[in-house]
Protein backbone atom coordinates (compact mmCIF):
# COMPACT_ATOMS: atom_id res chain seq x y z
CA UNK A 1 0.00 0.00 0.00
CA UNK A 2 1.65 3.59 -0.86
CA UNK A 3 0.96 6.23 1.56
CA UNK A 4 -1.42 7.52 -0.55
CA UNK A 5 -3.39 4.53 -0.25
CA UNK A 6 -2.99 3.94 3.46
CA UNK A 7 -3.88 7.73 3.91
CA UNK A 8 -6.87 7.36 2.37
CA UNK A 9 -8.06 4.07 3.50
CA UNK A 10 -10.87 4.26 5.70
CA UNK A 11 -10.11 2.26 9.02
CA UNK A 12 -13.21 0.78 10.46
CA UNK A 13 -13.82 1.56 14.53
CA UNK A 14 -15.32 -0.51 16.68
CA UNK A 15 -18.98 0.16 17.61
CA UNK A 16 -20.09 -1.75 20.34
CA UNK A 17 -18.73 -1.28 24.10
CA UNK A 18 -17.13 -4.35 25.62
CA UNK A 19 -19.45 -5.46 28.51
CA UNK A 20 -22.49 -6.80 29.52
CA UNK A 21 -25.60 -4.74 28.77
CA UNK A 22 -28.72 -4.93 31.07
CA UNK A 23 -32.02 -5.73 30.21
CA UNK A 24 -34.58 -3.25 30.85
CA UNK A 25 -37.83 -4.91 30.14
CA UNK A 26 -39.43 -8.26 30.29
CA UNK A 27 -38.82 -9.24 26.78
CA UNK A 28 -35.76 -8.53 25.51
CA UNK A 29 -37.11 -7.45 22.12
CA UNK A 30 -38.81 -4.63 23.24
CA UNK A 31 -35.55 -3.91 24.86
CA UNK A 32 -33.95 -3.38 20.64
CA UNK A 33 -37.32 -2.30 19.59
CA UNK A 34 -36.99 0.64 21.71
CA UNK A 35 -33.69 1.35 20.27
CA UNK A 36 -34.57 1.31 17.05
CA UNK A 37 -37.55 3.35 18.10
CA UNK A 38 -35.17 6.09 19.20
CA UNK A 39 -32.50 5.72 16.54
CA UNK A 40 -35.75 6.19 13.81
CA UNK A 41 -36.27 9.47 15.84
CA UNK A 42 -33.06 10.56 15.74
CA UNK A 43 -32.88 9.62 12.03
CA UNK A 44 -36.05 11.73 11.31
CA UNK A 45 -34.47 14.73 13.44
CA UNK A 46 -31.50 14.34 10.84
CA UNK A 47 -33.60 14.64 7.61
CA UNK A 48 -35.34 17.30 8.87
CA UNK A 49 -31.99 19.56 9.53
CA UNK A 50 -30.97 18.82 6.04
CA UNK A 51 -34.37 19.89 4.92
CA UNK A 52 -34.44 22.66 6.22
CA UNK A 53 -31.07 23.60 4.93
CA UNK A 54 -31.92 22.73 1.85
CA UNK A 55 -34.72 25.02 1.71
CA UNK A 56 -33.18 27.24 2.75
CA UNK A 57 -30.33 27.64 0.01
CA UNK A 58 -33.24 27.61 -2.23
CA UNK A 59 -34.47 30.46 -1.41
CA UNK A 60 -31.33 31.94 -1.23
CA UNK A 61 -30.30 30.71 -4.28
CA UNK A 62 -33.60 32.62 -5.95
CA UNK A 63 -35.20 29.52 -6.60
CA UNK A 64 -38.45 30.08 -4.51
CA UNK A 65 -39.26 31.43 -1.40
CA UNK A 66 -40.37 29.13 1.55
CA UNK A 67 -43.70 30.32 2.30
CA UNK A 68 -44.51 29.07 -1.40
CA UNK A 69 -44.05 25.44 0.23
CA UNK A 70 -47.35 26.83 2.42
CA UNK A 71 -49.25 28.42 -0.34
CA UNK A 72 -48.54 25.61 -2.22
CA UNK A 73 -51.99 24.34 -4.21
CA UNK A 74 -52.11 20.49 -4.37
CA UNK A 75 -53.23 19.41 -7.59
CA UNK A 76 -55.88 16.32 -7.88
CA UNK A 77 -53.41 14.16 -9.42
CA UNK A 78 -50.68 15.16 -7.16
CA UNK A 79 -52.72 14.71 -4.28
CA UNK A 80 -54.27 11.22 -5.14
CA UNK A 81 -50.92 9.50 -5.59
CA UNK A 82 -49.21 11.21 -2.65
CA UNK A 83 -52.76 9.18 -0.78
CA UNK A 84 -52.08 6.20 -2.47
CA UNK A 85 -47.84 6.58 -1.27
CA UNK A 86 -49.51 6.86 1.91
CA UNK A 87 -51.30 4.28 2.22
CA UNK A 88 -48.71 1.71 0.81
CA UNK A 89 -46.05 3.97 3.89
CA UNK A 90 -48.80 3.25 6.41
CA UNK A 91 -49.53 -0.55 5.19
CA UNK A 92 -45.64 -1.19 5.06
CA UNK A 93 -44.92 0.11 8.90
CA UNK A 94 -47.56 -1.81 10.04
CA UNK A 95 -46.92 -4.95 8.00
CA UNK A 96 -46.53 -7.16 11.14
CA UNK A 97 -50.34 -6.41 12.12
CA UNK A 98 -51.50 -7.59 8.95
CA UNK A 99 -49.34 -10.57 8.81
CA UNK A 100 -50.57 -11.59 12.31
CA UNK A 101 -54.23 -10.99 10.63
CA UNK A 102 -53.26 -13.48 7.71
CA UNK A 103 -51.96 -16.10 10.08
CA UNK A 104 -54.86 -16.31 12.26
CA UNK A 105 -57.18 -16.45 9.01
CA UNK A 106 -55.04 -19.43 7.58
CA UNK A 107 -55.60 -21.53 10.94
CA UNK A 108 -59.15 -21.05 10.07
CA UNK A 109 -60.61 -20.08 13.78
CA UNK A 110 -64.17 -19.69 11.81
CA UNK A 111 -63.80 -16.00 12.03
CA UNK A 112 -62.53 -15.13 8.18
CA UNK A 113 -63.17 -11.25 7.98
CA UNK A 114 -64.50 -10.01 4.53
CA UNK A 115 -61.47 -7.20 4.09
CA UNK A 116 -62.39 -4.11 2.43
CA UNK A 117 -60.11 -3.24 -0.45
CA UNK B 1 -25.45 22.59 22.66
CA UNK B 2 -23.17 26.23 22.65
CA UNK B 3 -20.70 25.08 20.30
CA UNK B 4 -17.49 23.44 20.90
CA UNK B 5 -14.56 25.14 20.27
CA UNK B 6 -12.39 23.61 17.14
CA UNK B 7 -8.56 23.14 17.07
CA UNK B 8 -6.83 21.43 14.48
CA UNK B 9 -7.08 17.77 16.14
CA UNK B 10 -10.64 18.03 16.20
CA UNK B 11 -13.04 15.93 14.02
CA UNK B 12 -15.11 18.40 12.65
CA UNK B 13 -18.79 16.79 11.60
CA UNK B 14 -20.22 16.81 8.42
CA UNK B 15 -23.79 18.69 7.90
CA UNK B 16 -25.57 15.28 9.10
CA UNK B 17 -23.22 14.13 11.58
CA UNK B 18 -23.51 17.30 13.41
CA UNK B 19 -27.29 17.67 13.33
CA UNK B 20 -27.42 14.12 15.02
CA UNK B 21 -25.13 15.01 17.49
CA UNK B 22 -27.62 17.95 18.21
CA UNK B 23 -30.08 15.05 18.80
CA UNK B 24 -28.42 12.84 20.95
CA UNK B 25 -27.38 16.51 23.27
CA UNK B 26 -31.13 17.56 23.25
CA UNK B 27 -32.36 13.86 23.57
CA UNK B 28 -30.84 13.64 26.46
CA UNK B 29 -31.04 16.98 28.07
CA UNK B 30 -34.39 15.82 27.56
CA UNK B 31 -34.70 13.25 29.70
CA UNK B 32 -32.61 14.66 32.23
CA UNK B 33 -35.34 17.44 32.69
CA UNK B 34 -38.72 15.68 31.53
CA UNK B 35 -37.82 12.50 31.70
CA UNK B 36 -35.68 11.69 34.99
CA UNK B 37 -37.33 13.72 37.28
CA UNK B 38 -40.70 11.34 37.13
CA UNK B 39 -38.55 8.96 38.99
CA UNK B 40 -39.35 10.69 42.51
CA UNK B 41 -42.86 10.34 42.64
CA UNK B 42 -42.89 6.98 40.90
CA UNK B 43 -40.97 5.82 44.06
CA UNK B 44 -42.92 8.21 46.65
CA UNK B 45 -46.63 7.23 44.82
CA UNK B 46 -45.80 3.55 43.46
CA UNK B 47 -43.03 2.39 44.79
CA UNK B 48 -42.16 3.09 48.37
CA UNK B 49 -45.86 2.61 49.66
CA UNK B 50 -45.66 -0.87 47.87
CA UNK B 51 -42.49 -1.71 49.76
CA UNK B 52 -43.73 -0.35 53.09
CA UNK B 53 -47.03 -2.37 52.57
CA UNK B 54 -44.92 -5.69 52.13
CA UNK B 55 -42.11 -5.22 54.73
CA UNK B 56 -43.67 -2.86 57.35
CA UNK B 57 -40.96 -0.07 56.64
CA UNK B 58 -39.12 1.78 53.79
CA UNK B 59 -36.29 0.78 52.11
CA UNK B 60 -33.27 1.06 54.17
CA UNK B 61 -30.45 1.38 51.51
CA UNK B 62 -30.09 2.27 48.46
CA UNK B 63 -29.37 -1.31 47.29
CA UNK B 64 -33.22 -1.66 48.67
CA UNK B 65 -34.82 0.71 46.65
CA UNK B 66 -32.41 -0.86 43.66
CA UNK B 67 -34.11 -3.68 43.66
CA UNK B 68 -37.72 -2.27 43.70
CA UNK B 69 -37.33 0.71 41.04
CA UNK B 70 -35.45 -1.20 38.82
CA UNK B 71 -38.64 -3.72 38.31
CA UNK B 72 -41.12 -0.46 37.92
CA UNK B 73 -41.91 0.27 34.51
CA UNK B 74 -41.74 4.10 34.95
CA UNK B 75 -38.26 3.90 35.83
CA UNK B 76 -37.10 0.96 33.18
CA UNK B 77 -37.84 3.23 30.36
CA UNK B 78 -36.27 6.05 31.62
CA UNK B 79 -33.17 3.98 32.15
CA UNK B 80 -33.63 2.34 29.06
CA UNK B 81 -34.09 5.19 27.03
CA UNK B 82 -30.72 6.86 28.89
CA UNK B 83 -28.44 3.87 28.04
CA UNK B 84 -29.76 4.07 24.39
CA UNK B 85 -29.25 8.10 24.38
CA UNK B 86 -25.33 6.89 26.03
CA UNK B 87 -24.87 4.42 23.16
CA UNK B 88 -26.33 6.98 20.61
CA UNK B 89 -23.53 9.34 21.53
CA UNK B 90 -20.66 7.22 20.45
CA UNK B 91 -22.01 6.13 17.31
CA UNK B 92 -22.68 9.97 16.09
CA UNK B 93 -19.21 10.81 17.45
CA UNK B 94 -17.28 7.48 15.63
CA UNK B 95 -18.89 8.37 12.25
CA UNK B 96 -16.62 11.79 12.01
CA UNK B 97 -13.87 10.54 13.79
CA UNK B 98 -13.51 7.77 11.00
CA UNK B 99 -13.82 10.35 8.25
CA UNK B 100 -11.16 11.99 9.97
CA UNK B 101 -8.78 9.43 11.09
CA UNK B 102 -5.93 9.47 8.58
CA UNK B 103 -5.54 13.32 8.49
CA UNK B 104 -5.98 13.14 11.88
CA UNK B 105 -2.96 10.87 12.39
CA UNK B 106 -1.07 12.99 10.25
CA UNK B 107 -1.41 15.97 12.19
CA UNK B 108 -0.99 14.26 15.27
CA UNK B 109 2.55 12.97 13.70
CA UNK B 110 3.21 16.73 12.31
CA UNK B 111 2.54 18.86 15.46
CA UNK B 112 5.03 21.46 16.67
CA UNK B 113 5.08 22.85 19.91
CA UNK B 114 6.61 23.08 23.77
CA UNK B 115 5.78 20.05 26.05
CA UNK B 116 6.37 16.38 24.52
CA UNK B 117 5.34 12.60 24.47
CA UNK B 118 6.81 9.84 25.31
CA UNK B 119 5.18 6.64 25.47
CA UNK B 120 5.27 3.12 26.50
CA UNK B 121 4.56 -0.01 24.37
CA UNK B 122 5.33 -1.94 26.77
CA UNK B 123 2.73 -1.31 29.31
CA UNK B 124 -0.02 -3.23 29.89
CA UNK B 125 -3.19 -1.61 30.36
CA UNK B 126 -5.03 -3.17 34.03
CA UNK B 127 -7.76 -4.99 34.24
CA UNK B 128 -10.37 -2.46 35.34
CA UNK B 129 -9.81 -0.56 32.19
CA UNK B 130 -9.85 -3.46 29.71
CA UNK B 131 -12.76 -5.63 31.37
CA UNK B 132 -15.59 -3.07 30.26
CA UNK B 133 -15.60 -0.18 27.74
CA UNK B 134 -15.74 2.42 30.65
CA UNK B 135 -18.99 4.47 29.26
CA UNK B 136 -19.89 2.74 26.74
CA UNK B 137 -17.06 4.12 24.98
CA UNK B 138 -16.39 1.43 22.01
CA UNK B 139 -12.69 0.67 22.36
CA UNK B 140 -12.64 2.94 25.54
CA UNK B 141 -9.13 5.04 26.30
CA UNK B 142 -6.17 2.00 25.30
CA UNK B 143 -8.02 0.40 22.12
CA UNK B 144 -5.47 0.84 18.97
CA UNK B 145 -6.70 0.28 15.17
CA UNK B 146 -3.58 1.40 13.09
CA UNK B 147 -0.11 2.65 13.52
CA UNK B 148 0.19 6.19 15.04
CA UNK B 149 -3.56 5.57 16.28
CA UNK B 150 -5.37 8.78 18.13
CA UNK B 151 -9.09 7.90 17.41
CA UNK B 152 -10.31 7.43 20.75
CA UNK B 153 -8.55 10.49 21.91
CA UNK B 154 -10.80 11.94 19.12
CA UNK B 155 -14.07 10.12 19.97
CA UNK B 156 -13.62 11.40 23.83
CA UNK B 157 -13.23 14.99 22.74
CA UNK B 158 -16.04 15.08 20.99
CA UNK B 159 -18.34 12.21 22.67
CA UNK B 160 -17.62 13.62 26.18
CA UNK B 161 -18.72 16.92 25.27
CA UNK B 162 -21.98 15.84 23.78
CA UNK B 163 -22.05 13.61 27.06
CA UNK B 164 -22.16 16.35 29.16
CA UNK B 165 -24.62 18.50 26.89
CA UNK B 166 -22.29 21.39 26.25
CA UNK B 167 -21.54 21.76 30.52
CA UNK B 168 -18.30 21.21 30.28
CA UNK B 169 -17.94 24.20 28.36
CA UNK B 170 -16.98 25.48 24.82
CA UNK B 171 -13.09 24.56 25.32
CA UNK B 172 -14.40 20.84 27.58
CA UNK B 173 -12.15 21.71 30.05
CA UNK B 174 -14.37 22.52 32.96
CA UNK B 175 -12.75 20.23 35.14
CA UNK B 176 -9.58 21.21 34.91
CA UNK B 177 -11.09 25.44 35.15
CA UNK B 178 -12.84 24.14 38.74
CA UNK B 179 -9.65 22.72 40.28
CA UNK B 180 -7.25 25.14 38.43
CA UNK B 181 -9.49 28.09 40.09
CA UNK B 182 -10.61 26.83 43.54
CA UNK B 183 -6.72 25.78 44.20
CA UNK B 184 -5.86 29.84 43.00
CA UNK B 185 -8.34 30.96 45.12
CA UNK B 186 -8.14 28.84 47.92
CA UNK B 187 -4.36 28.59 48.17
CA UNK B 188 -3.01 31.54 46.88
CA UNK B 189 -0.12 31.85 48.61
CA UNK B 190 1.21 28.24 46.61
CA UNK B 191 3.59 28.84 44.20
CA UNK B 192 4.01 25.23 42.65
CA UNK B 193 6.80 24.81 40.19
CA UNK B 194 5.97 20.99 38.88
CA UNK B 195 2.67 19.62 38.25
CA UNK B 196 1.70 16.10 37.92
CA UNK B 197 -1.71 15.39 36.41
CA UNK B 198 -2.76 11.27 36.79
CA UNK B 199 -5.01 10.06 34.36
CA UNK B 200 -5.28 13.05 32.06
CA UNK B 201 -6.80 11.02 29.02
CA UNK B 202 -6.62 13.63 26.40
CA UNK B 203 -5.23 16.48 28.50
CA UNK B 204 -8.24 18.78 28.79
CA UNK B 205 -7.41 19.58 32.51
CA UNK B 206 -3.83 19.69 32.70
CA UNK B 207 -3.43 22.19 29.38
CA UNK B 208 -5.82 24.52 30.99
CA UNK B 209 -3.37 24.97 33.52
CA UNK B 210 -0.80 25.09 31.77
CA UNK B 211 -2.33 27.56 29.64
CA UNK B 212 -3.14 29.50 32.84
CA UNK B 213 0.85 29.16 34.03
CA UNK B 214 3.68 28.78 31.45
CA UNK B 215 6.03 29.07 34.09
CA UNK B 216 5.35 25.95 35.44
CA UNK B 217 6.63 22.74 34.66
CA UNK B 218 3.40 20.45 33.85
CA UNK B 219 3.65 16.24 33.03
CA UNK B 220 0.57 14.34 32.59
CA UNK B 221 0.32 10.32 32.80
CA UNK B 222 -2.28 7.95 30.79
CA UNK B 223 -2.28 4.33 30.37
CA UNK B 224 -3.96 4.72 26.77
CA UNK B 225 -1.67 5.89 23.80
CA UNK B 226 -4.11 6.89 21.62
CA UNK B 227 -5.47 9.59 24.49
CA UNK B 228 -1.84 10.45 24.80
CA UNK B 229 -1.27 11.21 21.04
CA UNK B 230 -4.49 13.51 20.56
CA UNK B 231 -3.88 14.93 23.52
CA UNK B 232 0.00 15.51 22.87
CA UNK B 233 -1.32 17.32 19.75
CA UNK B 234 -4.63 19.06 20.90
CA UNK B 235 -1.81 20.72 23.42
CA UNK B 236 0.43 21.72 21.13
CA UNK B 237 -2.43 23.24 18.62
CA UNK B 238 -3.73 25.39 21.64
CA UNK B 239 -0.17 26.20 22.95
CA UNK B 240 -0.32 24.35 26.02
CA UNK B 241 3.25 23.17 26.92
CA UNK B 242 2.67 19.91 28.96
CA UNK B 243 4.98 16.37 29.10
CA UNK B 244 2.88 13.58 28.37
CA UNK B 245 3.50 10.11 29.32
CA UNK B 246 2.23 6.78 28.56
CA UNK B 247 2.46 5.58 32.91
CA UNK B 248 -0.10 3.84 35.11
CA UNK B 249 -0.53 6.27 37.74
CA UNK B 250 -0.31 3.74 40.62
CA UNK B 251 3.73 3.69 40.13
CA UNK B 252 5.28 5.95 37.80
CA UNK B 253 9.17 6.37 36.97
CA UNK B 254 8.92 9.42 38.63
CA UNK B 255 11.18 10.47 41.19
CA UNK B 256 10.52 10.53 44.56
CA UNK B 257 9.92 14.46 46.55
CA UNK B 258 9.55 15.60 42.72
CA UNK B 259 6.15 17.51 42.73
CA UNK B 260 4.46 20.47 44.20
CA UNK B 261 1.09 19.40 43.08
CA UNK B 262 -0.88 16.01 42.09
CA UNK B 263 -3.53 16.73 40.63
CA UNK B 264 -6.47 14.09 39.10
CA UNK B 265 -9.67 14.62 37.11
CA UNK B 266 -12.69 11.91 37.95
CA UNK B 267 -9.87 9.24 37.86
CA UNK B 268 -10.30 7.76 41.17
CA UNK B 269 -13.80 6.66 40.03
CA UNK B 270 -12.53 4.34 37.33
CA UNK B 271 -9.95 2.91 39.13
CA UNK B 272 -10.21 -1.01 41.58
CA UNK B 273 -10.03 -0.93 44.94
CA UNK B 274 -6.40 -1.19 45.17
CA UNK B 275 -5.89 0.80 42.18
CA UNK B 276 -6.53 3.84 44.31
CA UNK B 277 -4.95 3.27 47.29
CA UNK B 278 -1.62 2.66 44.95
CA UNK B 279 -2.27 6.24 43.56
CA UNK B 280 -2.92 7.89 46.48
CA UNK B 281 0.36 6.00 47.79
CA UNK B 282 1.93 7.21 44.54
CA UNK B 283 0.76 10.32 44.87
CA UNK B 284 2.30 11.06 48.58
CA UNK B 285 5.48 9.54 47.31
CA UNK B 286 6.07 11.66 44.36
CA UNK B 287 5.11 14.76 46.48
CA UNK B 288 7.35 17.20 48.01
CA UNK B 289 7.50 17.89 51.61
CA UNK B 290 4.52 20.20 51.57
CA UNK B 291 3.00 19.65 48.81
CA UNK B 292 0.14 19.03 47.98
CA UNK B 293 -2.52 16.24 46.04
CA UNK B 294 -5.96 17.71 44.44
CA UNK B 295 -8.05 14.95 43.55
CA UNK B 296 -11.16 15.94 41.87
CA UNK B 297 -13.89 13.25 41.26
CA UNK B 298 -18.26 11.95 41.67
CA UNK B 299 -19.75 12.01 44.87
CA UNK B 300 -19.96 9.49 47.68
CA UNK B 301 -22.85 8.12 48.72
CA UNK B 302 -21.90 9.19 52.86
CA UNK B 303 -25.01 10.70 54.28
CA UNK B 304 -26.90 10.58 50.87
CA UNK B 305 -30.78 9.39 51.25
CA UNK B 306 -31.40 5.98 49.63
CA UNK B 307 -33.88 7.35 46.59
CA UNK B 308 -30.85 9.68 45.63
CA UNK B 309 -28.36 7.86 46.14
CA UNK B 310 -29.69 4.67 44.14
CA UNK B 311 -30.63 7.25 41.12
CA UNK B 312 -26.96 8.52 41.44
CA UNK B 313 -25.60 5.24 40.44
CA UNK B 314 -27.52 4.38 37.27
CA UNK B 315 -23.54 4.94 35.59
CA UNK B 316 -22.35 2.15 37.67
CA UNK B 317 -24.98 -0.61 36.72
CA UNK B 318 -25.88 1.17 32.90
CA UNK B 319 -22.80 2.72 31.83
CA UNK B 320 -19.92 0.47 32.80
CA UNK B 321 -18.82 2.43 35.84
CA UNK B 322 -18.53 -0.58 37.51
CA UNK B 323 -15.58 0.97 39.33
CA UNK B 324 -17.68 3.66 40.53
CA UNK B 325 -18.98 1.50 42.78
CA UNK B 326 -15.91 0.78 44.86
CA UNK B 327 -15.33 4.77 45.38
CA UNK B 328 -19.63 5.24 46.56
CA UNK B 329 -18.39 4.16 50.60
CA UNK B 330 -14.75 3.89 50.42
CA UNK B 331 -13.23 5.74 53.37
CA UNK B 332 -10.97 8.49 51.16
CA UNK B 333 -9.55 10.13 54.40
CA UNK B 334 -8.70 6.70 55.75
CA UNK B 335 -6.96 5.51 52.30
CA UNK B 336 -4.91 9.79 52.52
CA UNK B 337 -3.81 8.38 55.80
CA UNK B 338 -3.04 4.71 54.83
CA UNK B 339 -0.88 6.44 51.63
CA UNK B 340 1.06 8.65 54.41
CA UNK B 341 -1.06 12.01 55.10
CA UNK B 342 -1.59 12.58 58.18
CA UNK B 343 -5.28 12.87 59.41
CA UNK B 344 -5.09 17.00 59.83
CA UNK B 345 -3.13 17.61 56.84
CA UNK B 346 -6.52 15.59 54.72
CA UNK B 347 -9.72 17.43 53.61
CA UNK B 348 -12.41 16.92 51.26
CA UNK B 349 -13.89 19.69 49.99
CA UNK B 350 -16.61 20.85 46.79
CA UNK B 351 -16.56 22.61 43.93
CA UNK B 352 -18.63 22.63 41.15
CA UNK B 353 -19.44 24.62 38.05
CA UNK B 354 -19.73 27.90 39.41
CA UNK B 355 -16.00 27.91 39.17
CA UNK B 356 -15.43 27.57 35.75
CA UNK B 357 -16.10 31.00 34.97
CA UNK B 358 -19.56 31.09 33.26
CA UNK B 359 -18.10 28.51 30.59
CA UNK B 360 -21.21 26.31 31.22
CA UNK B 361 -24.72 26.93 30.75
CA UNK B 362 -25.64 25.38 33.56
CA UNK B 363 -23.71 27.21 36.21
CA UNK B 364 -27.12 27.94 37.88
CA UNK B 365 -27.47 24.10 38.87
CA UNK B 366 -24.13 24.31 40.06
CA UNK B 367 -23.25 20.44 40.49
CA UNK B 368 -20.39 19.85 43.32
CA UNK B 369 -17.79 17.42 43.12
CA UNK B 370 -16.15 16.62 46.12
CA UNK B 371 -11.93 17.26 46.44
CA UNK B 372 -9.76 15.31 48.12
CA UNK B 373 -7.25 17.08 49.22
CA UNK B 374 -3.92 16.37 51.46
CA UNK B 375 -1.08 18.05 52.26
CA UNK B 376 2.57 16.09 52.64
Amino acid sequence: MTKDEASTKKIKLPRTAKGKKPQYFSDPTIDKLLSMVLTLMGELSVTRDRLDTVERLIEKNKLFKQDEIENYDIPEDVNLMRSERRSAYIARVLKCVQDELETLQQKGDGKNVDLAD
Amino acid sequence: MIPQTQHEMFATPDHDEASRQEFVSDFRVHLASRVFPGNFPTYYNRVLPEFAKAHGHEPKTRHEVRKVMTKDPYYQLWSAMQRSSQEMIWDSVIDSVERHLPDLIQKAKQGKGEGSLTLDPGLIAPKYLTGADIHLQPGAYHSTFVDDDVAEGAIYDRGTYIYAMGGMGPENDGLGRITYNFFKNQYPERKPERVLDMGCTIGGAVSYWALQEPNIEFHAVDIGAPVLRYGNARAKALGAAVHFSQQNAERTNFAENSFDIVTSHILLHETSKTALQNIFNESYRVLKPGGMMIHLDLPQAHGVPPLEAFLFEWEIYNNNEHFYGQLRDIDLDDVAQQAGFKKEDIGIKFAGSTWMEDQTPYAEDSFEFPITIAVK
